[in-house]
């Protein structure tokens, strides 16, 4: 998917994460901030890696400041942001599992 | 029952709600903060019938952030700048500035916001993008020229004079190349791009000089952290500490600069103090030089003259002090109102 407009999704709530989206010409950028860093790190950044694979994102800036979430929270605000920040297109929902 | 769950979020438009303010101006006193009149909205966080936090927002800066002492450690303040991103965003800022105290500043990195520059104890500047000023910065980096003594001006240029022709001038003949940076901010009588025109046209003679747009990192409303100190005369400094700082740490490194050149000032207090500001804290690694002003029928040549020159239509009187190019400028838009009159 391409990244049309910047776009963001989730709180600042503990359990939850904030993920920023905006364009970028031609890379593609990923800062994470997160509480749990030390104990989660690699963890949290291959399940943001996966899901923008799954979702075909190949450039832009995301910015996720994570505060503790679950896996599936990660993934599901990383899709929301990703989809808003999107040009319109029919949403494929087996690749959002 | 938890506090946490129990609070709700408004947003309050300024213009369209003003009597909302009485209630938010006094929380911001119990922080120790004024309200700034530039805000023109309002994020609240209400707990029952009481308000308990609030940040406001002025285009693109979020400024007057406060919460209820018997808040604090709840994270609301990180909650308030979601729904700030979020409404800003509806609005079309997405790239935002941060002005507090410096004691704030970990509160503020944990929930999404980059310090950028910081002046003493009165105030630090962030933005919520962990690599914006660094972008901008590559950006003008591709622009870098060769060269031992690369000088630098910025200037707004409302509208662009004999004055400033001369100090460009000067200027760029003292160095190999000189990056002159117009004000961007849309808040002077000239538009940015009548200024940034006016300042192109009266510079296109001159083979050693880039005219660049300025940024939120050159004098602008994010530089500006105004709000959260009561003495004006420490708001200033705050505000000229920041953005010298930001020029010296980023810009200047990033395209080579070694000299930034000033007009001297006369008139203005505040781009006086700005002035003397430069000098301290540029020494030693960018030289400042300050050049006295240009005189032109006994006074010194100032771009607010010509403004009040113009609005009585004295174009003859303006002719002595401005450019050709700013002339023809001007009369193109400005004298029609006399055959109207």
């Amino acid at each position: 998917m391409k990244i049309v407009r910047e776009a963001l999704a989730g709180t600042q709530e503990s359990s939850d994460l904030m993920v920023k989206i905006a364009p970028a010409d031609g890379e593609l950028e990923i800062v994470i901030h997160s509480e749990v860093i030390k104990q989660f790190g690699d963890q949290i950044r291959q399940v943001v890696n996966e899901t923008l694979h799954a979702l075909a994102v190949r450039q832009g800036l995301i910015i996720v400041e994570d505060k503790g979430a679950l896996d599936c929270v990660i993934r599901a605000r990383l899709q929301s942001a990703v989809l808003r920040a999107a040009e319109e297109q029919p949403i494929d929902w087996s690749k959002m599992s | 029952m938890d506090r946490h769950s129990a609070i709700d979020f408004r947003l309050t438009d300024v213009a369209k709600h003003p009597e909302r303010l009485s209630q938010i101006r006094y929380l911001l006193a119990d922080s120790g903060l004024g309200l700034d009149n530039d805000i023109t909205l309002f994020v609240e966080a209400w707990s029952g019938t009481q308000l308990v936090g609030c940040a406001g927002l002025a285009a693109n800066v979020i400024k007057c952030v406060a919460v209820d002492e018997q808040l604090r450690g709840a994270n609301l303040s990180a909650r308030l700048l979601a729904e700030v991103e979020n409404a800003a965003l509806v609005r079309g800022h997405f790239h935002l500035f941060l002005c507090t105290r410096p004691c704030n500043k970990e509160r503020f990195a944990r929930s999404g916001f980059w310090p950028i520059a910081q002046s003493g104890n009165n105030a630090v500047l962030l933005e919520n993008t962990p690599q914006g000023i660094e972008r901008y910065c590559r950006s003008l980096a591709a622009q870098r020229k060769c060269g031992e003594k690369i000088g630098a001006i910025v200037m707004n240029a409302n509208p662009f004079t004999l004055g400033h022709r001369h100090l460009v001038e000067q200027a760029a003949q003292q160095c190999d190349w000189l990056h002159l940076f117009v004000v961007r901010e849309d808040a002077s009588f000239f538009s940015f791009r009548d200024r940034l025109d006016m300042v192109r046209a009266g510079v296109a003679h001159l083979s050693n000089v880039s005219v660049h747009e300025g940024s939120q990192y050159i004098i602008s409303r994010a530089t500006f952290p105004a709000y959260f100190l009561k003495e004006s005369g420490k708001v200033q400094q705050a505000w000229s500490e920041i953005d010298v700082l930001i020029f010296r740490d980023f810009i200047a490194p990033a395209l080579g600069i070694t000299h930034r050149f000033i007009g001297s000032e006369p008139f203005c207090d505040i781009t006086r103090q700005y002035n003397q500001t430069l000098h301290q804290l540029l020494a030693p690694q960018i030289e400042v030089v300050e050049m006295p002003r240009i005189k032109a029928t006994g006074n010194a040549i100032s771009a607010s003259e010509v403004r009040r020159l113009l609005k009585t239509q004295q174009f003859s009187r303006i002719r002595e002090i401005v450019p050709e190019s700013t002339f023809a400028h001007l009369e193109a838009h400005y004298s029609a109102r006399a055959e109207v009159a």
